[in-house]
């Protein structure tokens, strides 16, 4: 088994912070609840590596890894990646959906106006 | 065609997006006047002068964005303002006063004989060796072969109106390939016509203000154009 105590309670904590931080956003209204379920479970993937960091061992060797650690690695940045793309779609829907307001704004403050030549 | 009963000629308006042409925007619309008593809207970018009061001032019909969005963005909101108040035909020209609105029916002539459903106003005169480079080279990637890719100086007929008010041509940045290329996909017969133009009152494009603008712009329409040309024809308003 790899990793010190003191190493597994750090990551722990970190995980539980994580986690609790999301939970304080969510209960604050500064982060939508689905995007707190991808930090939830980031969270909660620190926890379960950091108290049980044999697990990237376990997994890497049924899956042919001939160094597990570097899976962890590697599957952490494709899922920055994945998150990222995700984030630039929603935000490429979001910026469709403002434009479209505000040109319906405009339009309509100038109906609401009445001043139409 | 729908056409006004007592004119028998189609509904025009003129659309003229602006930010900060405070300078120009009074002397455009009265030049304007002077040739068309078609309803001028002119679109507000936000502009921080006295463009939208100016504007309203001289007559036209005024449309204040809440935010900065862009010459496509405040284009586009004329274009459906001119859809939802049922006009046949918009001319959309800059308010820089680099468009000469004596040249309008230029631009009309072939939608209203029905030969058109988009009228580009093309003055390759005024761009350099470099603008040309650059229209060659997203000609070449895009397939399009309209010269002056990024005149804003257009006619667009009801149904091109529509295309280019819809949902599909809000994320554009720009009104050039990305629109162009909608319309090709909705089998509008797109066309261009010799017109004039002068250079700008104040000699700074708003578009390309800068280096970094302008790599924005050539990358942007770089991936659009070869992204979209292999696009499937569709009808219109589909």
């Amino acid at each position: 088994m790899t990793g010190g105590i003191a190493l597994r309670a750090v990551l722990a904590a970190l995980g539980i912070g994580i986690g609790l931080g999301m939970l304080y956003l969510v209960r604050r209204d500064r982060l939508h609840g689905s995007y707190a379920i991808w930090w939830v479970f980031v969270s909660a993937a620190v926890v379960a590596f950091g108290i049980f960091p044999g697990m990237i061992d376990w997994i890497g060797v049924r899956l042919g890894v001939a160094y597990p650690p570097i899976l962890l690695v590697v599957v952490a940045l494709l899922m920055l990646l994945v998150k990222m793309l995700t984030g630039d779609l929603d935000r490429t829907r979001q910026m469709r959906k403002l434009r479209y307001l505000a040109q319906r704004m405009a339009i309509l403050e100038h109906e609401v106006r009445g001043d139409r030549r | 065609m729908n056409r006004t009963a007592d004119t028998n000629l189609p509904r025009l308006a003129i659309v003229l997006p602006a930010y900060n042409e405070a300078g120009n925007i009074g002397a455009v619309l009265e030049r304007l006047r002077a040739c068309s008593s078609a309803e001028a809207i002119v679109v507000d970018d936000h502009s921080d002068d006295a463009t939208a009061a100016i504007a309203r001032e001289a007559g036209a019909t005024v449309l204040s964005m809440p935010f900065r969005f862009g010459a496509w963005t405040a284009t586009q909101t004329g274009l459906r303002y001119a859809y939802r108040h049922g006009y046949d035909l918009v001319v959309t020209m800059d308010a820089d006063g680099q468009h000469d609105p004596a040249q309008i029916g230029t631009l009309m002539a072939p939608i209203v004989d029905g030969t058109a459903e988009v009228v580009i106003g093309a003055c390759v005169a005024r761009a350099s060796g470099l603008r040309r480079f650059a229209w060659r080279y997203l000609r070449l990637l895009s397939g399009l072969e309209i010269v002056d890719l990024t005149s804003g100086f257009r006619a667009y007929s009801r149904r091109a109106i529509a295309v280019a008010a819809s949902w599909a041509a809000t994320s554009f940045d720009y009104q050039d390939l990305g629109l162009l290329l909608l319309m090709r996909r909705k089998r509008l017969r797109v066309v261009e016509r010799d017109v004039t133009m002068s250079a700008r009152l104040d000699g700074k494009s708003r578009v390309f203000s800068s280096w970094f603008a302008v790599a924005h712009y050539m990358a942007f329409s770089s991936i659009l154009g070869a992204s979209k040309r292999g696009r499937n024809l569709e009808e219109a308003g589909s």
